[in-house]
Parts: C-alpha cells; sequence; structure tokens
C-alpha cells in the first residue's frame, strides 16, 4: 500500500512543479515563430528585416515611426529644433538609460551616427554622409549640422540603422561581441542567441518605457517551412507566427483558436525590365508589356486576392502615394498591335527566377502565360538567390522580378533607389531620364511639403508614362496569433510594437 | 534439357521471372504512356485556367488542378516523357564512362589502376547529391549541365563494380589464351573480357536508374534542374509543397509516379539479377 501512495505523491508533486513551472513561464514569454534566424545586433552592419524586426526592439532611436508608419514621434530625443537654414538640428535627450543602467547620453548618439556613416563595416554610409559635424555640448544635447539642407534627414534619423547603441558598451566589448549580445537601449535585452535556432529576449528593466512593456519575455523561433509553422500555430506550440503564406489564410481564419492579422505594409513587388536590351529601350514596347500583364490575375493567383493591383511605385498608404495614378488596362490585343507597330514581334525575352522562392516562380509562370497571349515568348531561368542579384547588378536579364520594403516614412529613399539614377542604375533597370533624375534632387530638397507631394506626384506619373518598370501588386504583413494575444502589429516599415503586446 | 531450352525465353521459367515480368510491365506502361500523352493527356500541360484554381480531383481533372489551374493528371503523364529521359541518360553516360575506366584499370593494374581508383575514392568521398549539386551550380541549371554532373560523378562505382570483374577474369584461361594467340590488349579487353564482366554493371544500372531519377527529382525540386513551366515529377511536387494541406493531390500524384516508376525499376533489377546470379 505504501509504495503506490508514495508514488503518487512524487507523481503530483512533479507534475504541479513541471506545470506549475512551465505555466509561470508561459504566461509573460511570447514564442514567435518565423523563417530564418537573424545575422547581427550591430544594427549598421545589416539591411536585412530578419534582423531589423528583432533589433528594433532591443534598441531605440532618437527619432521613431508612429504605428501609422506616416509620422515621426520622439524617441530617444525628447524634443528637437531645426535652424532656418534648414542645416543645424539640435536635439535635446531625454532621461534614458542602458540595459546595464548607465545613462543614455548625446554622446552615445552621436557615436551611433558616426557609426553608422564612418565605419567600414556600414551598409548605409551614403546616407548619412550629409551629416558635417557632430556636437555633444552636454551630456543631453545633440547638436548636428548638415552639409545641404535635406527634407528627409529626420526620417533616415527613424531608419532601424540609426538605432542607438552604448558607445562604452561598444568599446569594453569590441563589435563583434557587442553584435552578439549588445547593451540595450530598448524594450528587451538580448538573453540568450542560439545560432539558427532562437533568440531569447528579456524585459529590459531600465528601458525608459519600461511601464509599457506587458512582456517578461520573447522568443523568435526559426521554423523555415511555412507549412512546418502553420501547424506548430494550429497545435498551440507557437504564440505567434509571421509571414503566413497567402495560401492558408482563409484556412486559418476560420480556425477558432486563431487570429490572422493583416497590416499594411510599403511592400511592392514589380517586373524589373532591363532597359538596355534594344526592344525594351522602346517605350511603347514597355508599355505594350504593362498592358499585357494581367495585374488581377496575379493578385488572385499569386495573392489568393488577399493583395492589390499597384498602380505606383510608391506603396498605397505610404507618404505622397497617388491614388490617381495611371493603370493601363489589361489590353494584350492592343499590346500585341502595338509591338507590331513596333517592330517587335516575335520578341523573345530571358526572365530570371529566383530558385527556391515560391512567389517569384509563381508570378514568373503567370507572366509568360500572359505575354505569350501578346506574342512574346518568355523564357523562365532558375538562378540560386545568392547569384540573382549579380546577375542584375551585370545587366544579364531582360525581365525578373524584385520587391521593395520602405525602410523610412520619407519616399525620398525609394524614389532615388528607383528613379534617382545612381550607382545602382535604378534599380539595375537602367532607366535613364535626366528630367526624372532632377526632379528627384530637387523633390529631395523642396521644403514646402505641398510643392513637395506635388513634386512626387509628378513623379509617380512620369515614372508610370515612361514605364521604369512594371508595377505588379502591393501586399500586407501577414501574421496570426492565439487569440490570448492581443496588440501584436506590425507598423507600415515592418517595426513591431512588442513594447504594446499583451499574452493574457 | 533440350525440350526446355528449346523454349523461347519469355515461356521459360527461370528465377526471378515473375519479378522481372511485373517490373518491365510496370516501366513499360509508364513508357507508353510518356509515348502517347498527346492522345491520353486531356489538356495542355501548361494551359493556366484562372477560374478552376486548386479544383480537387473530380471527372473533368482526374489528379484535380495546380494553383494555376493546370491539369495535374495531363501534367503528370507529360513530365513521364522527361522523367524516363533523366532516367535513361542518366545511367548511360556513366555506364560507359565508368565501364571504360574501370576495364582499362583492371587489366592493366599498377600505376594505371592506382591513379584512377585513387579518382574514384576522392570522388566518393563526397555525398552523392551534394557533389552533383555543386556541379551544377558550376555549370548552371538545366538538364544538360545534370546529365554532365552525373557522368563527373556516376561512373565511379560502374568503374569499381567492372574493375573488381575484370581482377577475377583476367587470369581465366580465356583470357591467357587470348594473350598466347597475340591479340591486341584492346582486343582482349573490349571483345573477351568486357562482356564477361558487364552483366553485374546492366543490372546495377537498372537500380542506379531509380537513384538518377530521385537525383533528378530532387534537383528540380531545388530548382536546378528542368525550369518552369516545363512539367516534371519533381517540380510538381516542390510546386505543391506549399499548398500541400489545402490541395495534397499537386504533390500525391507526381510523388505516386517517381514511387511507381523507381518500384518498376528495382523489380526489373532484382529479376535480373536473381536470372543471372548476380549479388549486388
Amino acid at each position: 500500500m505504501r509504495t503506490p501512495i508514495l508514488r503518487t505523491v512524487v507523481a503530483t508533486a512533479i507534475a504541479v512543479l513541471l506545470g506549475g513551472t512551465s505555466i509561470a513561464e508561459a504566461q509573460g514569454v511570447l514564442t514567435i515563430g518565423r523563417r530564418e534566424d537573424g545575422t547581427t545586433f550591430d544594427p549598421i552592419m545589416t539591411a536585412q528585416n530578419v534582423d531589423f524586426w528583432v533589433f528594433m526592439n532591443v534598441y531605440d532611436q532618437l527619432v521613431r515611426v508612429d504605428r501609422s508608419g506616416t509620422k515621426l514621434e520622439p524617441g530617444l530625443a525628447e524634443s528637437w529644433t531645426v535652424s532656418p537654414d534648414g542645416l543645424t538640428y539640435t536635439f535635446t535627450m531625454r532621461d534614458a538609460k542602458f540595459s546595464d543602467g548607465s545613462p543614455i547620453t548625446s554622446e552615445d548618439a552621436a557615436f551611433t551616427l558616426t557609426r553608422i556613416r564612418d565605419d567600414e563595416g556600414s551598409l548605409w554610409s551614403e546616407t548619412y554622409t550629409i551629416i558635417a559635424d557632430m556636437q555633444t555640448p552636454d551630456p543631453k544635447t545633440l547638436v548636428v549640422t548638415l552639409s545641404a539642407s535635406s527634407v528627409p534627414f529626420l526620417s533616415t534619423l527613424a531608419m532601424p540603422g540609426t538605432a542607438v547603441v552604448s558607445k562604452a558598451g561598444m568599446e569594453a566589448m569590441g563589435q563583434e561581441a557587442y553584435a552578439e549580445n549588445p547593451v540595450a537601449s530598448g524594450a528587451f535585452t538580448v538573453k540568450e542567441w542560439l545560432r539558427g535556432d532562437r533568440v531569447v529576449l528579456e524585459k529590459n528593466p531600465n528601458y525608459w518605457e519600461a511601464d509599457r512593456v506587458k512582456l517578461d519575455g520573447v522568443e523568435w523561433v526559426s521554423v523555415p517551412d511555412d507549412n512546418t509553422r502553420m501547424l506548430k500555430m494550429q497545435a498551440g506550440e507557437l504564440d505567434a507566427a509571421i509571414f503566413v503564406p497567402f495560401s492558408r489564410i482563409s484556412e486559418l481564419e476560420a480556425d477558432p483558436n486563431l487570429k490572422v492579422q493583416l497590416d499594411p505594409s510599403t511592400r511592392e513587388d514589380a517586373l524589373i525590365i532591363n532597359h538596355t536590351n534594344p526592344a525594351l529601350a522602346k517605350k511603347d514596347v514597355r508599355e505594350a508589356i504593362d498592358m499585357a500583364i494581367d495585374k488581377q490575375a496575379i493578385v488572385e493567383a499569386v495573392t489568393f486576392g488577399i493583395g492589390e493591383e499597384a498602380n505606383s511605385y510608391i506603396p498605397k498608404g505610404a507618404l505622397y502615394y497617388n491614388d490617381a495614378n495611371l493603370r493601363r488596362p489589361h489590353d494584350p490585343d492592343a499590346a500585341k498591335a502595338m509591338l507590331e507597330t513596333a517592330g517587335e514581334t516575335g520578341l523573345t525575352l530571358n526572365y530570371i527566377i529566383n530558385a527556391g522562392d515560391e512567389v517569384d516562380e509563381q508570378i514568373g509562370v503567370l507572366v509568360q502565360q500572359q505575354l505569350a497571349q501578346a506574342g512574346v515568348t518568355v523564357n523562365l531561368q532558375k538562378i540560386d538567390p545568392s547569384q540573382t542579384w549579380d546577375t542584375l547588378v551585370a545587366g544579364d536579364y531582360d525581365l525578373t522580378v524584385n520587391y521593395w520594403t520602405n525602410d523610412i516614412l520619407d519616399p525620398d529613399q525609394k524614389t532615388t533607389f528607383v528613379l534617382g539614377n545612381d550607382v545602382n542604375l535604378n534599380y539595375y533597370t537602367r532607366y535613364d531620364n535626366p528630367e526624372v533624375t532632377a526632379l528627384v534632387a530637387a523633390a529631395r530638397i523642396e521644403a514646402d511639403p505641398a510643392k513637395r507631394e506635388a513634386m512626387y506626384v509628378e513623379l509617380q506619373k512620369v515614372a508610370k508614362a515612361d514605364v521604369n518598370w512594371v508595377d505588379l501588386y502591393y501586399s500586407p504583413y501577414r501574421n496570426v496569433t492565439q487569440t490570448n494575444v492581443d496588440n501584436f502589429y506590425q507598423n507600415p516599415l515592418g517595426r513591431f510594437f512588442l513594447e504594446d503586446t499583451v499574452k493574457n | 534439357m533440350t525440350a526446355i531450352a528449346a523454349r523461347p525465353l519469355y515461356l521459360r521459367r527461370f528465377p526471378g521471372r515473375t519479378t522481372l515480368v511485373v517490373g518491365l510491365t510496370v516501366v513499360g506502361l509508364m513508357l507508353l504512356a510518356a509515348l502517347a500523352a498527346p492522345l491520353i493527356a486531356p489538356y495542355d500541360p501548361v494551359f493556366q485556367d484562372g477560374t478552376a484554381r486548386l479544383v480537387a480531383p473530380s471527372a473533368a481533372h482526374p489528379f484535380g488542378t495546380d494553383n494555376f489551374g493546370r491539369d495535374v493528371f495531363s501534367r503528370v503523364i507529360w513530365a513521364a516523357r522527361v522523367d524516363l529521359q533523366i532516367a535513361f541518360l542518366g545511367v548511360v553516360f556513366p555506364l560507359v564512362i565508368g565501364t571504360t575506366i574501370g576495364t582499362v584499370a583492371g587489366y592493366f593494374g599498377g600505376v594505371v589502376d592506382a591513379v584512377f581508383m585513387r579518382i574514384v575514392d576522392v570522388v566518393l568521398a563526397f555525398p552523392y547529391l551534394v557533389l552533383i549539386i555543386a556541379i551544377i551550380a558550376i555549370l548552371g541549371p538545366g538538364l544538360k549541365s545534370f546529365y554532365i554532373a552525373l557522368a563527373l560523378v556516376g561512373w565511379v562505382s560502374y568503374a569499381r563494380l567492372i574493375r573488381s570483374q575484370i581482377l577475377i577474369l583476367k587470369s581465366a584461361d580465356f583470357v591467357l589464351a587470348a594473350r598466347s594467340l597475340g591479340y591486341s590488349h584492346s582486343r582482349i579487353m573490349f571483345r573477351h573480357l568486357l562482356p564477361n564482366a558487364l552483366i553485374s554493371s546492366i543490372v546495377f544500372a537498372m537500380s542506379d536508374m531509380v537513384l538518377v531519377l530521385l537525383g533528378g527529382a530532387s534537383i528540380s525540386f531545388l530548382g536546378l534542374g528542368v525550369q518552369p513551366p516545363t512539367a516534371e515529377w519533381g517540380i510538381m511536387v516542390a510546386e505543391g509543397q506549399g499548398f500541400i494541406t489545402q490541395a495534397l493531390w499537386m504533390t500525391m500524384f507526381p510523388g505516386l509516379a517517381i514511387l511507381l516508376l523507381s518500384f518498376g525499376f528495382s523489380l526489373i533489377a532484382d529479376g535480373l539479377g536473381e536470372w543471372l546470379g548476380v549479388k549486388e
């Protein structure tokens, strides 16, 4: 008699202990499933969303982009003033501490900006060369002097790369160690990073907005296969998952235990055209291609109707988006006739696809069939993703699909990249219209918001008229959570506001 | 004895006969389906019907449709042409190269043998598929690169197999006789030794077809083989993967086709082996 009782007692005790701890742990820790693991916590060494989306909850910035993705709000800088000539910005720092307890001073902010401008490993230095000088008269004041007036400057301060790092911490630890386990200025600190598997974050009690943070911690778990990740959601093994495949949304929406969250994004998928191809150099041919492509069919087949037809390179919902921009009607017969008039019957084009990218492949197969109806032969060529960018840079392609999500809220960044004709040759399209190039430069420094908006509307119209590329579709961020998770969302620039997320 | 021997082969009883017959029937039927694809397939394999996406198997679409509204049945049938070609060409080149090298190495021995066998060791030291992927990555994706990669990697197994047979046979009396008659090396190697050593390689080739078929499917799955929109079973499985929970038919039918053809080749290999007394 004694043994079974003892066994029962021990078993119960173990169950209570185990159950107890797991409940306590699960209470405030949010597990989020995503595709791949990040690469670094050094803000200047990366341009990838996998990194941005995680470290933006570990760092704060001088200036932040708000939830709507259209306005700037104060971050570590409590307030700022701009001199009338637009050259001098004076920031007042708020009382804030790093995770190690040391105060965040203007010196740290100056160090952060100097690094992104001057460090050899910085991927963003070009954007910040406009900073001519920085002064820190006292720990609360940062004075930034620009070499030329720049309207988007404040927006660039809200780019993830300028996340404020600790000068003392970086100098003591060295760049590499800091990139692994940084001194945090944001809502969470890095507790553990198991490369390739998960990043474990823990609430930063020294964060200046610590009251706002409800979670005890966050675990970003890598579950590369989309289906596996969704199955784990359905089985309740994850609290949230990002990158919900388009094809699964209606099914998950029907699941009473799950909430599907579609947040507006700045993602635009576009068909990139190589203007150096003699046929594609003709505007009529590009126009015919635009007309031959049925964007609505792509929206339906690829995004299952969740995306939206694109009519401008500036994504819908982003600053200065022109809703009235031209939408060429889908008309393969007219396209065919235009191609004949242009002397391009029997046109054959080489279309590069990122091997393994499901969406890329689907768009490719659809575009191939659609262009065939206008008499254009498209040869699809799958290339390893590590090499596709090189093909683009080398101009060794006719068509390809690529996407862009804005990193800053000002349209200047994408506009420069797509139409500004600088080092990247307009997204490697080699599109060259000197008037557009000049307008991009003028819009960058136009101080009057109304005039500036008009300039960007004009740019959108001209780009469409010239068919710099073919705008395909906009698509939202697609996330799913368990029903007990509230306020799990992204702003259009992709930042997760985990400081607001609650797990009940 | 003579009465039995006089009966044609297909009526004779021999070990492995049933296995061989079943295997040949399976492969034969698939070959027939591939050849008659335009007659059997109800739809154009690349035709997209935007109004009939992800339709479950029905009378109109026996294997359902994929996410582009393409008929899966038609695609599976047309893909048989590509996959049978992969299985055949993927084996022929390694077989020819491997057999030649194995014969020369086994016959001459010494330095020639040592050099070739060390090359074999080096190639075998790498995982099969990884090496093939690496070579395709250098040559660029496509079936041509796949065949070249297979020829460069696949010959080693044949070379080893043939060499071991040649080593056994080369001291046999008929070889000594041929030598004493003053026949040339190549005549002895390819007229006298090879025909006797080849059987095991042929049997191995049959089971190798299974590996090549799966290899081809894997390569296409990774986007390095057949290019879209051409139907190929491996590609079809890859394309269906994203839809596996709501459209199982997209992956299931091409998957079954791969299974069936592999099964057929395996049976032929087993049957041949049993009949000819070859141990793998």
